[in-house]
C-alpha cells in the first residue's frame, strides 16, 4: 500500500466517530481494539501456526501495567509507556523463549497455565492491581496539555490499529514472514532450507505479544477502569474463533472474523436472546465443515468464480 | 402513493410520540454468563414490578418501559451497554450482572451523568472505589452480612474462627470484608481457605480448617458447586463446629443440591418470609406469574420500585433532578428486616440498613425462621 | 498421618475422575491425532443425564448409569460424523476438526445452558453419602466407588488394547495410519469408535464426579483443562499414562493446597507452574509411547 493510500484510511477511519453517537463510538473503538489483536492472533496463528492462549493474557499485561506505572509508582507518562511496552517484550521473551520449544498443542497448553496464572496473580495482587474489583477511577493524563477523549480517543485507537497493520504487513512480505509460513507448513522442511525455527518462533511470538501488549494500554483508557474478567480465558478462546472463522493467515480474514463475531452478540441478542451463544457455535462448525478457509474463502471463491 | 406516504408519517410520528409517553429504564443483565443463576431470577422479579407500576398507572401518568440488554458478563460490553440505553434514553439504568460489569458500566454513567443503580451486588468497594454521585447500590454489602452475623454468634464469644470463600469475584471481596469483620471483633482468624471455581473437592481445604480446630466457621463464597463440596467434606469429617454463611446460602437452590447437608447452617439473608409486605409479594407475583418467588425475586422487585419512586418524588424526567430525589429517598421494601428503609443518609451511595439483615437457621433442608435481626 | 491418608484417598478419587478424561482425549488422539477439547462437555452431558435418569426419574443406579453411557456412546458417534468424518474425507489439515470440535463444545454447553434452569442440579451418590474406614484409611464412599471403577476401566481399556485383535488394530493405526488401512483395517470405523469409546470414558468422569460437584452448564472447561493436563503430564504414548497424569496432578493440586505454606489463594497457581515447568523439562509426558522406544 502506498503512503496515500495509508493516509486515506486513516482519514476515513478517523473521521467515522466523529459522526457517531457515544454508543457506536464505543462499540467502534472496541471493535477497533478486537481487530488489531486478532490482526496480531493471526500473525502467531495463522501465519506462524502456533496455537497460543495467552494473547489476552499479554494485553492484560499492559493494561495493567500502564495504569500501575502510572497511578499507583506515579511515574511520568512517556516514562511509564517505554517501561510498559519494556515489561511486555520482557515477559513475552522469558514467556516465548522456552515455550516456543514445545509443539503444537504443548504450546496451546503452557500458555493456557500462563493465562490462568495471571488471572490469580490480578486476583491475589492486593493493593497494586486491585484484587478482583481491578483499579479504577483514573483518566488518561493530558498530552501536551491537551486532553484527549470521545471521538479523539477512537483516532487514537485507529493509529494504533493501522500502526499494527503496519507492522504486520511489513513482517508478513519480509523473509520472516516467508520464513513463519515455512515454519507453520513444514519446520523439518524450513529447517533443511537454513530457517532457524526456534528463532523464528520465538521472535514472532514475543513480537505479538507486546503487539497485544501495547494494545492493552490503550484499551486502558477506554473505559478507564481494568478488571481481571475481560483478560480471561473466554475471551482468549474468542480470538481463536474470530481468526478460525474470518480465515486463518489472511489478514482481512481476521479483520472480517473480529468484526463478525464482536458484533454477533450485539444483533442476536435483541433477537433471539440467550439463544445467540448457540449460533456463534453452530457458526463456528459450520464455518470448519463449509469453508476451512474461512469467510475470506468464501469471497475468494466468488471473486474466481467472476473473473 | 400519498396515502402510503401519510401512514408512514402518521406511524413516525406516532412512533416519536409513543417513545415520548413511556418513562424508560435500561436494565443490564447477564443471560449466558457466570451470573446468570442470580442475574436471571433477580430480573424476572424486576420485570413484574414494572408490569405491576404499570397496572397501577406507572410513573407520571406514564407508563416504564423497561429497555433489558445482555452483557454476557463481559464488563466491557456491559459499559457499551449502558451507552446504549443511556443514547435510547433510559433515565436510569438497573445493573443486574456481574460486579466488575457494574464497576464499568459506572465509568460510563459518571460521565454521561445519568443515574445507575444495582439492586443485588454486594461488594463494598463499588461505592468506595468511584466518586460516582449517579451511583447507588441497595445490594447488602459484605460488612454487614459479617456484622450481622457476629451480632448473632455475640452469646457464643468466639475467639478463633476459619473463613473459607471461592476464587469468584464477589467471593473474593465477600472474603476481604468478612475477614476485615472478624479482626476488627477482635477474633483470630486462624484458618482461611479458598476453594477454586472447577474444583472437584473440598478435602485438603477442610482438612486444614479441621486441623485448626476453630470455634466457628465462616463462608464468604458464593458459587453454589463449590459450597456444596464444602459442606460435604464438613459431613463427612463428622465436624460439629458451627457453620455461619453469606447470604448466599439464602437461594433456595441450597435446599435441592445439597439435601441433607445443611441442617443447623446459620446464613445470613435480607429476606424474612414472615414479613407482611414479603407474602403480599408472593402472593402477588404467583398470581400474576403461576410461579413461586424468592428472595433473588424480590431484589430485582425492590430495584424497579425504588427508581420508579424516586422519579415519582423527582416530578420530572431531568436527570439531575432524579439524582437527587434518589439521594434522599427513603422507601420500605420486600427485602430486609421488618420496617427496614432503603435509605442514603450523609452522602452514603450503599442504602442497604446496616440493621436490615436476618439471620436465619437451616431446620432440615428448609431455610427456617428469623432467629437475629440487624447488628445488635 | 490420618490427615495425609485420608487426603490420598481424596486426591486418589479427583485423579481417577481427570484420568477418565485424560483416557477420553487418548482414545481419540492415538488413532486420529485430533484433540477433542470438547470432553469435558460430553463430561457435562452426561452429568444432566445423571440428573435427569437419577435424581428427576428415579431409576436404579445401576440401570441409570448404563443408559447414561449408552446415550454417550451414541453422542460421541455422531459428533465424529457431523464435525470429524467430513473433514478427515476431504484431507483437511488436523487443526481442522480440533477446531470444530471447539466449536462442537459451545454447541453442547449451550443446548444444556438453553434447555435446563441454570442453577446446578443434584445427582445422587450410588451407595449414598457416607465415609469408610479401611484401617487407617478413611474416605467417602464415593471416592472408594470412583477408584475402583476407574481401575476396572483401565484394567478393562489396557486388556483390550494389549491382548484382542480389535485392540492391535487401534493401536496399529495409532502407529502408522496408511500402513495399517493397507493391511485391511476399517480406518473410518477405528475412527468412529474411538470418539464413541472417548465419549464413554469422559461421561463416566462426568457420572462419577456429579454427585460431588453438581450437574452445572459451566463444569465442563475445568474438567477439560483437568484432564488435558493430566494427559500432557503422563504422556499420550500409553494408556496407562492418562490414569498417572490425572494421579499426579491431583496430587500436587491437594497436597499444595494442604500442606505449602503459602495463601489459600496463590496454591491454585503451582500446578499451573508445576505443569509449565513439567512441559518445559519433559514435554512428551512421563510414560514414552511404543514407538517411541523402539
Amino acid at each position: 500500500m502506498s503512503a496515500l493510500r495509508w493516509l486515506a484510511a486513516f482519514a476515513v477511519l478517523a473521521a467515522l466517530p466523529f459522526f457517531l453517537g457515544s454508543y457506536y463510538n464505543d462499540v467502534y473503538r472496541k471493535l477497533l481494539l478486537w481487530i488489531t489483536l486478532a490482526l496480531g492472533y493471526n500473525f502467531l496463528f495463522g501465519i506462524c501456526g502456533q496455537v497460543a492462549f495467552s494473547h489476552f493474557a499479554f494485553y492484560g499485561v499492559g493494561a495493567y501495567s500502564i495504569v500501575i506505572f502510572l497511578f499507583q509508582f506515579d511515574l511520568p507518562f512517556p516514562i511509564a509507556i517505554v517501561l510498559g511496552v519494556a515489561l511486555c517484550v520482557l515477559v513475552a521473551a522469558a514467556v516465548a523463549i522456552p515455550s516456543t520449544r514445545l509443539e503444537g498443542f504443548y504450546l496451546a497448553l503452557a500458555t493456557l497455565a500462563l493465562a490462568q496464572l495471571f488471572i490469580v496473580v490480578l486476583n491475589e495482587g492486593g493493593a497494586v492491581t486491585g484484587g478482583t474489583g481491578g483499579l479504577a477511577n483514573y483518566r488518561l493524563p493530558d498530552v501536551f496539555g491537551l486532553r484527549i477523549a470521545g471521538p479523539w480517543y477512537t483516532v487514537v485507537i485507529v493509529a494504533l490499529l493501522l500502526g499494527t497493520l503496519a507492522v504486520l504487513l511489513r513482517l508478513d512480505r519480509s523473509w520472516f514472514g516467508r520464513a513463519c509460513r515455512a515454519v507453520r507448513d513444514n519446520p523439518q522442511a524450513a529447517a533443511a532450507m537454513g530457517v532457524d525455527v526456534a528463532r523464528t518462533k520465538v521472535i514472532a511470538f514475543a513480537l505479538t505479544s507486546a503487539l497485544a501488549g501495547v494494545a492493552g494500554m490503550v484499551y486502558a483508557f477506554v473505559d478507564n477502569t481494568v478488571n481481571p474478567p475481560i483478560f480471561g480465558l473466554d475471551n482468549a478462546f474468542l480470538i481463536l474463533f474470530m481468526v478460525i472463522v474470518g480465515g486463518a493467515g489472511r489478514h482481512a480474514g481476521a479483520v472480517v472474523g473480529a468484526i463478525l463475531l464482536f458484533l454477533l452478540p450485539f444483533f442476536l441478542s435483541p433477537l433471539i436472546g440467550h439463544h445467540h451463544v448457540l449460533v456463534f457455535g453452530v457458526l463456528v462448525v459450520a464455518a470448519m465443515l463449509l469453508q476451512p478457509r474461512g469467510l475470506i474463502g468464501i469471497y475468494d471463491a466468488l471473486r474466481r468464480r467472476l473473473a | 402513493m400519498k396515502r402510503f406516504l401519510a401512514v408512514l408519517a402518521l406511524a413516525l410520528v406516532g412512533g416519536v410520540a409513543s417513545a415520548q409517553d413511556t418513562i424508560r429504564i435500561g436494565v443490564i443483565t447477564d443471560r449466558v454468563g457466570v451470573s446468570k443463576p442470580y442475574s436471571e431470577p433477580a430480573t424476572e422479579g424486576l420485570i413484574f414490578g414494572a408490569e405491576e407500576i404499570n397496572r397501577r398507572g406507572g410513573v407520571l401518568g406514564r407508563k416504564i418501559e423497561l429497555l433489558i440488554e445482555d452483557d454476557q458478563s463481559r464488563p466491557d460490553i456491559s459499559a457499551a451497554l449502558a451507552r446504549k440505553l443511556i443514547d435510547q434514553g433510559a433515565l436510569f439504568i438497573i445493573s443486574m450482572s456481574l460486579t466488575p460489569a457494574t464497576q464499568q458500566q459506572q465509568t460510563v454513567t459518571m460521565e454521561a451523568k445519568t443515574p445507575q443503580m444495582t439492586p443485588m451486588n454486594s461488594g463494598d468497594t463499588l461505592t468506595t472505589q468511584l466518586p460516582n454521585p449517579y451511583f447507588w447500590q441497595t445490594g447488602p454489602l459484605g460488612s454487614i452480612q459479617i456484622a450481622t452475623l457476629l451480632a448473632h454468634a455475640r452469646a457464643k464469644s468466639l475467639k478463633r474462627v476459619a473463613l473459607i470463600t471461592d476464587n469468584s469475584d464477589l467471593g473474593q471481596l465477600l472474603g476481604r470484608f468478612f475477614k476485615a469483620g472478624l479482626e476488627k471483633s477482635g477474633i483470630q482468624v486462624v484458618a482461611e481457605e479458598v476453594v477454586p471455581r472447577g474444583a472437584t473437592t473440598a478435602t485438603p481445604q477442610m482438612q486444614k480448617i479441621r486441623a485448626a480446630n476453630p470455634d466457628a466457621m465462616f463462608m464468604a463464597g458464593v458459587l453454589t458447586a463449590e459450597n456444596v463440596l464444602i459442606f460435604k467434606a464438613y459431613r463427612e469429617f463428622g465436624l460439629k463446629f458451627p457453620i455461619h454463611s453469606s447470604y448466599n446460602l439464602s437461594v433456595p437452590v441450597y435446599m435441592s443440591v445439597a439435601k441433607g447437608l445443611i441442617d443447623g447452617v446459620t446464613f445470613v439473608d435480607a429476606y424474612d418470609p414472615e414479613k407482611p409486605e414479603v407474602k403480599a409479594f408472593e402472593a402477588a407475583y404467583k398470581k400474576a406469574t403461576g410461579k413461586d418467588p424468592f428472595n433473588l425475586h424480590g431484589y430485582g422487585y425492590d430495584g424497579i420500585m425504588m427508581v420508579a419512586e424516586a422519579i415519582r418524588r423527582a416530578g420530572s424526567t431531568d436527570k439531575e433532578k432524579i439524582r437527587a430525589a434518589m439521594q434522599s429517598l427513603s422507601y420500605a421494601g420486600v427485602m430486609g428486616a421488618r420496617g427496614m428503609k432503603y435509605s442514603f443518609p450523609a452522602g452514603k451511595r450503599a442504602g442497604f440498613d446496616p440493621n436490615g439483615m436476618v439471620v436465619r437457621v437451616y431446620e432440615g433442608d428448609k431455610q427456617g425462621r428469623v432467629v437475629h435481626v440487624g447488628q445488635k | 498421618m490420618q490427615d495425609f491418608l485420608e487426603l490420598s484417598v481424596s486426591a486418589a478419587a479427583s485423579g481417577c475422575v481427570y484420568g477418565l478424561v485424560a483416557l477420553a482425549y487418548l482414545l481419540m488422539i492415538r488413532p486420529t491425532g485430533i484433540i477433542n477439547f470438547a470432553v469435558g462437555e460430553w463430561a457435562m452431558v452426561a452429568a444432566f443425564g445423571g440428573y435427569l435418569l437419577l435424581s428427576r426419574f428415579e431409576w436404579p443406579y445401576p440401570l441409570g448409569m448404563a443408559a447414561v453411557l449408552g446415550f454417550m456412546f451414541l453422542v460421541g458417534w455422531a459428533t465424529e460424523r457431523i464435525a470429524v468424518r467430513p473433514l478427515v474425507e476431504r484431507g483437511a489439515p488436523l487443526l481442522a476438526p480440533i477446531l470444530a470440535l471447539l466449536g462442537m463444545l459451545v454447541v453442547f454447553r449451550e443446548v444444556i445452558s438453553v434447555s435446563f434452569p441454570p442453577d446446578p442440579h443434584p445427582v445422587p451418590y450410588p451407595f449414598g453419602l457416607g465415609r469408610l474406614e479401611l484401617g487407617p484409611v478413611g474416605g467417602s464412599y464415593q471416592s472408594f466407588f470412583i477408584i475402583a471403577v476407574t481401575l476396572l476401566v483401565f484394567v478393562a481399556v489396557w486388556l483390550f488394547f494389549e491382548r484382542t485383535v480389535a485392540g492391535k488394530s487401534f493401536e496399529a493405526v495409532a502407529i502408522h495410519r496408511r500402513a495399517a488401512a493397507l493391511m485391511g483395517i476399517n480406518l473410518s470405523r477405528v475412527t468412529a469408535l474411538s470418539f464413541a469409546g472417548g465419549a464413554g470414558a469422559a461421561g463416566l468422569a462426568g457420572l462419577l464426579v456429579s454427585p460431588n460437584i453438581s450437574a452445572h452448564y459451566l463444569m465442563g472447561v475445568p474438567l477439560a483443562i483437568q484432564g488435558f493436563t493430566a494427559l500432557v503430564i503422563g504422556g499420550v504414548g500409553r494408556v496407562e499414562g492418562a490414569l498417572l497424569g490425572g494421579l499426579l496432578l491431583a496430587f500436587a493440586e491437594q497436597m499444595t493446597t494442604r500442606y505449602a505454606p503459602i495463601p489459600s489463594g496463590y496454591a491454585q497457581g503451582v500446578p499451573l507452574l508445576l505443569l509449565m515447568i513439567f512441559l518445559l523439562l519433559r514435554p512428551t509426558g512421563l510414560l514414552r509411547s511404543r514407538e517411541a522406544k523402539a
